[in-house]
């Protein structure tokens, strides 16, 4: 690899984590659209994805610092006390609930969802099925609002009547986390799943975004420092993929800067449209050749 | 009483659930792993060890606690 499709690689990789469009089906589709000839089922390529995974939840941790600091404080206080007393302490255990089942998914199904899915074409077809899905997730929104007869209002009062992440109930966290593990199939965005996840819990989008950002922390950071030892094994380019991940970083905090600023207002729309424009090309690109 | 006997048994599922995580570890487990001819299987024995501290927060969230 070299260090601009490494720089490329990190932008992509960083920019798509967070936005609600998949960041593994474009990982997947694009350098093959480019022709590139680098393979991502090579064993030296997971040392780049491993490190591009860290600069993305070093972005995520940086952003929510101060949560996260009051998060953990109120995870040990909660589990020693035996009772949830605050809202740091009751988001913690929510965070918690909703890491068990994207994590035991994703331990032992990622693989088998690889071998199944991440190919061009079928990540291509999964992009339109996620683009159908952030359609779906504002339609259901949307008969919502209606019911609650808040047609009238503006967007940003329309969203004040939707709850804050640290209202949702328990069984709302775990199928929210359990929504993470959809992505797993390449073309499914894990955030887009979750802040969808989110909406049909009753969240308002920034809240949903937020709540989908924190969730994903845990598992982006533990999957990169798990495969920190393959950095260090011999012929890993360490310069390259270190560009990389800093520009991953880079890109993943400037993403989610604009996503919670879009979503005070702003609704999936146009990331479905997206998805299912970008999924059709990408197909029809891959079939009949570019 | 009842939350007492949930709490037990939680306690019960974290330790099995350690078990599970040091055999993972070992390699002495090897169901549904990716790469059956490597010897130590961290992801699996760091999600097992996750389950288990889970279960031990559950089960001190489910004993019945003293009042004051």
């Amino acid at each position: 690899m070299t260090l601009a499709q490494a720089l490329f690689m990190g932008l992509l990789q960083g920019a798509t984590e967070l936005f609600p469009v998949s960041s593994l089906g474009h990982a997947v589709v694009i350098p093959s659209l480019l022709h590139w000839t680098f393979k991502q089922s090579d064993p030296s390529f997971v040392p780049f994805l491993t490190l591009l995974h860290l600069g993305t939840a070093g972005a995520l941790l940086f952003i929510y610092r101060s949560q996260w600091v009051a998060i953990i404080r109120g995870f040990f206080t909660a589990a020693f006390r035996g009772r949830i007393e605050s809202q740091p302490e009751r988001l913690a255990m929510l965070l918690l609930v909703g890491t068990i089942p994207a994590g035991i998914l994703g331990v032992f199904l990622e693989h088998q969802f690889k071998v199944l899915f991440a190919t061009p074409r079928v990540a291509a077809a999964f992009l339109v099925v996620n683009g159908g899905l952030m359609l779906g997730f504002e339609h259901l929104r949307r008969r919502t609002e209606q019911r609650a007869a808040l047609q009238g209002q503006t967007r940003v009062e329309q969203e004040e009547r939707f709850g804050e992440a640290e209202h949702i109930t328990f069984r709302a966290a775990a199928l929210v986390g359990a929504c993470q593990a959809l992505a797993l199939v390449p073309g499914i965005s894990r955030s887009g799943v979750t802040i969808g996840g989110g909406l049909m819990a009753g969240l308002r989008h920034q809240e949903a975004a937020r709540f989908s950002f924190l969730l994903a922390t845990p598992i982006i950071a533990a999957a990169g420092l798990i495969e920190v030892p393959q950095l260090f094994t011999g012929g890993v380019p360490i310069a390259e993929y270190m560009a990389g991940a800093v520009l991953a970083a880079v890109a993943a905090y400037l993403s989610a800067r604009f996503l919670l600023r879009y979503f005070r207002s702003g609704r999936l729309d146009p990331y479905g449209f997206y998805c299912i424009a970008a999924g059709v090309a990408a197909f029809a690109l891959l079939t009949f050749g570019a | 009483m009842r939350g007492n006997t949930l709490a037990a048994g939680l306690v019960g599922l974290a330790v099995v659930f350690l078990i599970v995580a040091v055999l993972y570890a070992f390699g002495v487990l090897q169901i549904m792993v990716s790469d059956p001819s490597s010897h130590h299987h961290y992801t699996h024995a760091v999600l097992f060890a996750g389950l288990a501290v889970a279960s031990l927060v559950a089960a001190n969230f489910a004993r019945q606690k003293k009042t004051t």
